[in-house]
């Protein structure tokens, strides 16, 4: 990615113009500065996030099954 | 989710397939977390003998089956069927042969891109072809994620990326 590409991103998701796909996502409640923030990573940065995510809510997702069986 | 492993094992036995879903939004930006790996394969009968060579050492069984349940992963037992949603030693994989709004695995290849994931060229259902096929799905999740994925195509557009 170059400086200006890098600077036309950063301007598209900070200041979406109105009535575009990402002027609506970000009036939905879509956080823009996460999308940008990923599209500035390397696809195999991504692919780290995404193995990381994953073991993350499985281990989240173990703890709320220990905290139901106690129940 | 043991993301390396899985493409290695995939890439080692030359098995055709493209990478779909959630974990293909998140190649492609998105800050959505999954915690499966979902591809879409090639139905002829050398890869359905690739995949399930692929997968032999990892134990692949189906997900959420009675325990004890006969189930072999081979390429007859691919052939029979379509869609399989696996638990194996490298955590849940899905691998299915069409995707909605999409079709076959052809119709997929020619909406994927190439990746270099983690020293290895990968083919990734691109920005628009998971546009569609989360259109297709049409459940709410799937309308909201469409939001997502509009806005990284049109950033992605915008930059020149």
């Amino acid at each position: 990615m170059t400086s200006d590409q890098r600077k036309l991103l950063w301007e598209w998701f900070t200041n979406p113009p109105p009535g575009s796909k990402t002027a609506e996502a970000r009036d939905w409640g879509i956080d823009l500065s996460l999308l940008y923030e990923n599209l500035l990573l390397s696809p195999t940065e991504r692919a780290r996030k995404l193995e990381q995510g994953a073991n993350s809510l499985l281990i989240l997702r173990m703890a709320g099954d220990r905290h139901a069986a106690k129940q | 989710m043991k993301l390396e492993e899985t493409l290695q094992a995939l890439y080692d036995h030359a098995v055709e397939f493209v990478i779909i879903g959630g974990a293909a939004m998140q190649l492609q930006g998105s800050a959505r977390l999954t915690d499966d790996l979902d591809f879409c394969y090639a139905r002829n009968r050398r890869n359905l003998e690739r995949l399930a060579a692929a997968l032999a050492p990892f134990h692949p069984r189906l997900r959420n089956a009675p325990e004890g349940l006969p189930f072999r992963f081979d390429a007859p037992t691919i052939e029979r069927g379509m869609n399989f949603t696996l638990a194996t030693d490298l955590g849940p994989l899905d691998f299915l042969g069409e995707v909605s709004g999409l079709g076959s695995y052809e119709a997929v290849l020619a909406a994927s891109e190439t990746m270099n994931i983690l020293a290895m060229p990968s083919r990734v259902l691109s920005l628009p072809g998971l546009i569609k096929a989360k259109l297709a799905a049409g459940r709410a999740k799937d309308l909201e994620a469409v939001r997502e994925l509009e806005s990284l195509r049109e950033g992605r557009e915008k930059s020149g990326l």
